[in-house]
């Protein structure tokens, strides 16, 4: 104890904001970088995938403008604060705690630079969508369907997305309405709950704030032995018209019958709002 | 020995490297892509990825928050606030709870900037008003609950009254505490009792802190601010954000939606959606309004009112400032007016 008292004067002697002894010193600076290097990774992140357009792999478009000013700013203050010293926080930590929390920094700091400057970013799978069941909410299935209306008005059916044809059985599923329009959608594979062998959704995520609320919705495609041709999660375009769904145990009463389903690249926009 | 490069003398160096650990940041991230491959099972691949969207979602607000607060402390006159705000200290936390009109920095923001108030001399009960007042009493959240709802069922009204009540019951139940004091974590119980703003007319304790050496610059003060207020809220954003992905992986949602129509049960599923989803309190409305089909209106209004208070992701971040004691006890009583004003809305509305 008195030894490091000792050299902790000389430390600090005339050192005008040099905090009280080394233990403190350290502490000060390994709190510091915990901030300025979790900020870092942050809104470099951000500005990277803002300037490489993939910002609604995470979050909403209407947050892109505010979310990029905002890592502007902070990575102009990440830079400031290397330009200038800490401020003395002037308490004492015990070696073991001062042990404790620049290990703690140490760890999360590599954790978050791993995650989130190293990982390829990347759209939400199927095991996301399994835990929240398909097409139980997260489109306001009126005004979604008014606008499906004003397609259908065109007759030109096959520019429906999966979002729009999901609204439009929302609303009615009279088979009457639905035959002979044949329907061109785009999506990811996703199982079906009930009847995993004959019926596979073509779905999407769609997304209000970020990719956290995300909620699941898709258009039921009957293809008895599917996953012998598709694995899960594969993105696909198929075309097809709708039937009264054959599946006996599926939930859905219609179901696209395919009369070509083709693999494709995954969008640059996969999710929907 | 000294680690020079935080002296004020080797600024240059300071800088330097501070530029190019932001250059390497951005070649590690612009290159990383090209080793694609990881492999990840999909489970983990979607907590990173979920985790992440809550995290680049909410960082922005901190940041702003993190300003407002420095802006609070450092630029504007010391106790500038506290001057156009009444004495009698029940209209006091009434007008604090109105703060968020000026302020609409979303919850996660709220953190540091009550934080600020805090160090700027509001008292631990009028920060805890504000705390839970300000992400529904704010002009973004009125709007977008108005666009989501209108004024049918009384959701608006139920959020609005709710948030208020809600808000000012609990500021004056922790008026009447002995030691408010005591509610807050040891470590910024005494960064409060010791503050560290440039602000003018505060010069006790600098003397003691800083030695007689020239007082830092404003400008060094605010980015000092940012530096300490990150180093406390980026971790709790990390942890809360990690938590609320891995809830969102492994807890079904589909267990929740089954108990929409019935009173009791709608209202209680929807404030453990709330708890778990952690959204935005802005745009909550959005969110819930795809599932008013399923639920009764007050399920809806108190998915509204908790979730804007309290979530998970919430908690990790007021946990920088209170003790675990104290948030249960507000959590608690949240949750139970909360669910009070829902009941009300289903039996009476």
């Amino acid at each position: 104890m008195s030894a490091k008292r000792v050299s902790a004067k000389r430390v600090s002697a005339r050192r005008v904001s040099a905090p009280r002894d080394s233990t403190a010193r350290f502490s000060l600076l390994a709190e510091r970088w915990r901030g300025i290097g979790l900020s870092l990774v942050v809104v470099v992140a951000t500005v990277w995938l803002g300037l490489t357009g993939q910002l609604g792999l995470y979050i909403h478009p209407r947050y892109f403008v505010f979310t990029v000013i905002m890592a502007v700013l902070g990575l102009a203050f990440v830079v400031a604060s290397f330009f200038f010293s800490a401020t003395p926080a002037g308490e004492r930590t015990s070696p073991r705690r001062l042990a404790l929390s620049v290990t703690g920094s140490a760890v999360l700091l590599v954790i978050a630079g791993v995650a989130v400057l190293a990982l390829p970013p990347a759209t939400l799978t199927s095991a996301t969508a399994t835990q929240r069941e398909v097409n139980s909410g997260g489109l306001d299935t009126t005004d979604a369907a008014e606008q499906a209306a004003t397609l259908v008005g065109t007759g030109d059916y096959e520019r429906l997305s999966v979002k729009e044809w999901v609204s439009l059985l929302a609303q009615s599923d009279d088979p009457a309405l639905f035959a002979d329009k044949s329907a061109r959608l785009t999506g990811f594979v996703l199982p079906d709950a009930d009847d995993p062998d004959n019926v596979f959704y073509i779905a999407r995520f769609v997304v209000t704030c970020c990719a956290v609320d995300a909620q699941p919705i898709g258009v039921p495609v009957y293809l008895p032995g599917w996953s012998n041709s598709y694995s899960t999660d594969e993105w696909v375009e198929v075309t097809g018209e709708f039937t009264p769904n054959p599946s006996g145990s599926a939930a859905a009463s219609l179901a696209v019958e395919p009369t070509t389903i083709e693999s494709v690249e995954q969008p640059s926009d996969p999710y929907v709002y | 020995m000294h680690g020079d490069r935080v002296s004020v003398r080797s600024v240059p160096t300071g800088l330097i490297l501070g530029v190019v650990l932001v250059a390497v940041a951005f070649t590690v991230r612009a290159l990383s892509p090209a080793l694609d491959g990881w492999g990840l099972p999909d489970r983990a691949q979607d907590t990173v990825t979920l985790a992440l969207s809550v995290i680049i979602e909410s960082a922005p607000f901190v940041f702003l928050g993190i300003l407002l607060s420095t802006v609070v402390q450092v630029w504007l006159p010391h106790g500038f606030l506290l001057r156009f705000l009444p004495r009698q200290p029940l209209l006091r936390r009434g007008a604090i709870s109105l703060l968020g009109m000026f302020f609409p920095v979303c919850e996660c923001g709220n953190v540091p900037l009550a934080r600020g108030f805090m160090v700027g001399g509001f008292t631990v009960p009028e920060s805890i008003t504000f705390l839970l007042a300000a992400p529904i009493l704010n002009p973004i959240t009125i709007i977008t609950t108005h666009q989501a709802f209108g004024f049918g069922d009384g959701i608006l009204i139920t959020r609005i009254v709710a948030g208020f009540l809600i808000a000012n019951v609990i500021g004056w139940l922790y008026s009447r505490h002995p030691d408010p004091d005591s509610l807050l974590t040891p470590t910024f119980a005494a960064s409060c009792a010791r503050p560290e703003s440039g602000g003018r007319g505060d010069d006790h304790d600098h003397a003691h802190d800083h030695g007689p050496g020239r007082r830092p610059s404003r400008i060094q003060t605010s980015v000092d601010l940012f530096a300490k207020e990150t180093a406390v809220i980026m971790p709790a954003l990390f942890v809360g954000s990690l938590v609320a992905a891995l809830t969102q992986v492994f807890v079904p949602r589909s267990v929740l939606l089954a108990l929409g129509s019935n009173p009791v049960w709608s209202v209680l599923a929807m404030m453990a959606l709330a708890f778990i989803v952690a959204v935005c309190s802005n745009v909550d409305a959005f969110f819930v309004l795809s599932f008013g089909s399923t639920f009764m209106p007050g399920g809806i209004a108190s998915f509204l009112t908790f979730g804007a208070m309290i979530d998970v992701k919430m908690l990790a971040l007021m946990r920088t400032t209170f003790t675990t004691r104290t948030l249960v006890q507000i959590t608690a009583l949240v949750a139970l007016m909360s669910a009070a004003a829902g009941l009300l809305l289903n039996y009476v509305g």
